[in-house]
């Protein structure tokens, strides 16, 4: 039985312990945001944060995450600023590489409050959008910096984990 | 029924009349057949309520004025339902933060369901709108009768009714009035329909319907659906596309696998599958690692060791071969003006087979219920796909519904959605529902790739070495040829049927007083592959060809390519243009290629840097949005690495409904074009595609970007699809900017800095 946190909540899960979380997080939990896409770690479609880190979980075995604090896209609770700025962009078309897009987003701006262009294209280029919305997931990265910038309250990604 | 296109219009277009009635306290509009239905004689109302016939509701009203509009369209990041319900809108005068969608499940009701082809804006365009009028005009009537004061002087603005200084909303129209109106067809064609002066919705910026939803997780997909009690499958890919046969399957180590359930093979009586085998588990990992454990013997197909090579070799010669294929184009005499030239230039250019790789892995979620068939997955041609699903059932179509998901990406893999038969037959031969996925791989595999093709050009020249006339063989594997042979035209010299969208793009608008086009049907390609339409389909390698060797033909003139271009664009004869779709005809080509010259004239291009341009006017001849592209290119002079640095893009695509959802398709669609020009291939070797995963199939990433500079004509021609059409001038436009920079004429896609240096 491998326990962890999930959006907040103690979970346990008895699935064969080199699942990848990806299948357990979506098909035990019922948190269907976090995608599959190539299975190898190599799209960022399964991406979530464990303690804060971007994690493709396709590639991520279950008896990994024990004790581990995890969010998914669903953990964010609409809150993010990202989510904001996403829709005020419009940013989504086929909108299935977005969680992942987000969730690795999070991460820069968790560390790094108003990240360069090049600093963007560094950290999103492990992220594949078919659809290629790259001009505008570029775009609402940056303004996401700016509104979260302009805050006192900066966003740390596994907060909505560690408040429970 | 010669083009799919059309297909949809006989039902959009045919003679039909609208229904508005009074059902359950809301106000429903309907199309209904005009002959043949049960219950004519009865009133709209009657008709509609006791539903005496299955009435298209393309929207409805309630008593809060909150109106939901049907969609029939499958929704793949187009934001297609949002488009179209601005244009309902936009007639009705509806207050848009009351308006919703719903996308809607197969039902014969909706006519021919076909998303696919950048046609969705097209065709409904004009019955969308006549739909809303009509609409309108039932609401000014109903109010004029609460207000008691005449309807003509009436006015609608923002889901109200005004007359003079008194108004009545929607909704209360709809709870207090009596809705039974009839629009016969004549009624329908006089519908006062708003000039583009008076439009509050269509044109204007909206925030797409199905976004919010794609940022927070909440979104379903195909990939998302859950079933009570369903189990979990995933197919085994046989070694090749068709002909192959299991021989023996051993599952003596599956058995270990945590969860396995047991394998099956599937026999398809519609023979779509041939030598398949799916595996089911209680959970998707244990299915992916059951199938790898799988042991499957197979009597291998014929085309197990057919390459990439061998189906270009076989291009080139069906190109070569005058005896092959049939004639498309034959404009002037161009034997003759063979004859008659004093030098001529050749060129073959080609493209390899590239994947479609939408995201989500292709799956379908399927449960039988008391004899009906209900199939859950993302698909973009349900009245292609549900026939087929029936088939391998062995069931009629009224037996199978198909409930619409949203679509991970379509780009035209999700046209024929031959993925549910392998969900299907499992689940028949369980006898549960079972949920089935295709891990990446398998999706690579199953893939209906773009066709590996090879086209070959001539141009000829006179003494004065002027340009005299253009010759060129297409050839390549044709999706339309397997998938739906039905909608094939015959050859100009009736010698063959040709697949439209393998052909088109070399019907181009450039007036040529000498112009034969010969198309070829690569056979190899065929038995080896289910060739796909992939987004842009045949314009995205035959216009790859010409719109380079037009360059080519520019510098053997020692003409300015654009000059050369604009020269030909005379919009004369056929080139005219006809109404409405292609109004204006290469005059507007000509229009947006001198934008172009004009924006990139006093552009300083950096040492190793060049500047190419090529036009397009894609999907089809009969549906052209006009297109001028720049793509400024830098070489690195040893390496030969190629860095596009900025492509400018003018377009001219009619009335835009939705204005930052065109500019999102065009976005998109030049970076398919940069990604397919330099960046993705999957050869065949040993009769597969050999490139499945990311490790090896590497499409554009946000590092590989281009600064884009997209700038639309504004127009109140009618409004042409925008989905596939950028896509189509951006290769060659680099690859004309290579030349200019090397002098080396690259002709393979993808472009490779090794075709460079090797040159």
């Amino acid at each position: 039985m491998i326990v962890f946190k999930l959006n907040g909540n103690k979970v346990s899960s008895a699935a064969d312990v080199n699942t990848p979380l990806l299948w357990v997080i979506r098909d035990e939990f019922g948190f269907k945001g976090t995608k599959f896409g190539c299975g190898i770690g190599l799209c960022g479609a399964c991406t979530v944060h464990i303690d804060g880190a971007p994690v493709r979980t396709c590639s991520f075995p279950l008896i990994a995450a024990e004790n581990k604090n995890i969010t998914t896209i669903e953990g964010l609770e609409n809150k993010h600023p990202l989510q904001q700025t996403w829709i005020d962009e419009q940013v989504p078309q086929c909108g299935y590489c977005q969680s992942g897009q987000i969730m690795q987003a999070a991460t820069l701006l968790a560390s790094n409050s108003s990240p360069s262009d090049q600093e963007i294209v560094d950290h999103m280029s492990g992220n594949l959008c078919r659809c290629m919305a790259y001009v505008r997931i570029k775009s609402a990265i940056k303004n996401a910096a700016g509104v979260m910038s302009a805050d006192v309250q900066t966003f740390d990604p596994s907060s909505s984990t560690q408040q429970s | 029924m010669k083009n799919i296109k059309d297909a949809k219009n006989n039902i959009s277009l045919s003679r039909r009349r609208f229904l508005v009635g009074s059902v359950s306290g809301s106000l429903l509009m309907a199309f209904a057949p005009l002959v043949g239905a049960v219950g004519l004689g009865d009133s709209p109302q009657e008709t509609l309520k006791n539903k005496l016939f299955s009435p298209t509701v393309w929207f409805e009203i309630n008593p809060l004025g909150e109106v939901n509009v049907n969609i029939a369209k499958a929704e793949m990041g187009q934001h297609i339902g949002t488009a179209l319900a601005r244009v309902v809108a936009d007639e009705l005068g509806a207050d848009w933060s009351k308006v919703s969608i719903t996308h809607v499940d197969t039902d014969p009701k909706w006519g021919y369901m076909v998303t696919g082809g950048s046609w969705s804006v097209f065709q409904t365009f004009k019955p969308m709108s006549q739909a809303g009028a009509a609409g309108r005009i039932a609401l000014i009537e109903a109010a004029a009768k609460i207000l008691n004061c005449p309807a003509e002087q009436c006015s609608v603005e923002n889901g109200t009714v005004l007359y003079q200084d008194r108004s009545i909303s929607f909704g209360d129209i709809v709870a207090k009035g009596n809705f039974n109106r009839a629009f016969t067809p004549e009624e329908i064609s006089a519908l006062p329909l708003k000039p583009a002066s008076k439009r509050t919705l269509v044109g204007k910026p909206a925030l797409a319907l199905d976004i919010p939803a794609k940022t927070n997780g909440s979104a379903v997909y195909g990939i998302d659906v859950e079933l009570a009690d369903m189990v979990y499958a995933r197919p085994i890919i046989p070694p090749t596309r068709y002909g192959s046969k299991v021989t023996n399957v051993d599952d003596s180590a599956a058995q270990k696998i945590k969860g396995y359930l047991g394998y099956h093979l599937l026999q398809d009586p519609s023979d779509h599958l041939q030598g398949w085998v799916s595996v089911a588990a209680d959970s998707y990992y244990g299915a992916i690692q059951a199938a790898d454990a799988l042991n499957v013997s197979y009597q291998v197909g014929k085309t197990a060791k057919v390459s990439e090579q061998d189906i270009l070799q076989e291009g080139e010669r069906l190109v070569a071969d005058e005896s092959e294929g049939g004639l498309f184009i034959d404009q002037g005499d161009f034997s003759v003006a063979s004859t008659k030239a004093d030098k001529a230039i050749d060129a073959v250019y080609r493209t390899h087979t590239v994947l479609h790789f939408a995201l989500e892995p292709v799956n379908a979620t399927v449960e039988e219920k008391n004899g009906l068939w209900h199939v859950y997955t993302g698909n973009q041609w349900q009245s292609l796909t549900l026939p087929a699903i029936a088939k391998a059932l062995q069931v009629t179509d009224d037996k199978v519904v198909m409930h619409q998901q949203y679509l991970g990406g379509g780009f035209g893999r999700r046209l024929f959605g031959d993925y549910a038969i392998p969900a299907v037959l499992t689940a028949k031969a369980i006898g549960k529902p079972v949920k089935m996925v295709f891990t990446r791989e398998d999706d690579s595999r199953f893939d209906q790739p773009r066709s590996p093709s090879v086209v070959s050009f001539r141009a000829v020249f006179d003494q004065e070495n002027k340009f005299t006339g253009m010759e060129h063989a297409l050839a390549a594997g044709w999706p339309t040829l397997s998938m739906a042979p039905g909608f094939m035209p015959e050859s100009l010299d009736k010698k063959t049927r040709v697949d439209m969208f393998s052909t088109s793009g070399a019907d181009h608008w450039y007036s040529m007083d000498n112009h034969r086009v010969r198309v070829v049907n690569n056979s190899l390609a065929q038995q080896t592959m289910l060739p796909g339409w992939l987004r842009s389909v045949g314009q995205g390698w035959i216009v790859w060809g010409l719109e380079s060797f037009i360059d080519e033909i520019a510098h053997q003139s020692k003409t300015d390519p654009i000059d050369f271009r604009l020269s030909m664009l005379d919009g004369l004869g056929k080139q005219a243009g006809k109404a409405p779709e292609s109004v204006g005809g290469a005059k507007r080509l000509a229009n947006v290629l001198n934008i172009l010259k004009q924006k990139t004239k006093d552009v300083k291009l950096a040492k190793n840097e060049g500047m190419g341009v090529a036009i397009s006017s894609g999907q089809e001849r009969t549906m052209p949005a006009w297109m001028a592209c720049a793509a400024q290119v830098h070489v690195e002079p040893n390496s030969r690495k190629i860095t596009v640095k900025k492509l400018t893009m003018i377009v001219d695509a009619g009335v835009i409904v939705h204005p930052d959802g065109a500019l999102a398709q065009v976005q998109g669609s030049m970076l398919w074009g940069t990604s397919l020009a330099l960046h993705e291939q999957s050869p065949i070797e040993n009769g597969q595609v050999s490139n499945l995963n990311l490790n090896t199939y590497s499409p554009l990433r946000m590092s590989d970007v281009p600064e884009l500079d997209i700038e639309f004509v504004k127009s109140d021609e009618f409004p042409v699809g925008l989905g596939e059409p950028g896509v189509v001038s951006i290769a060659p436009a680099i690859a004309n900017a290579i030349f200019q920079i090397t002098g080396v004429r690259v002709r393979d896609l993808p472009i490779t800095a090794a075709a460079i240096k090797n040159a």
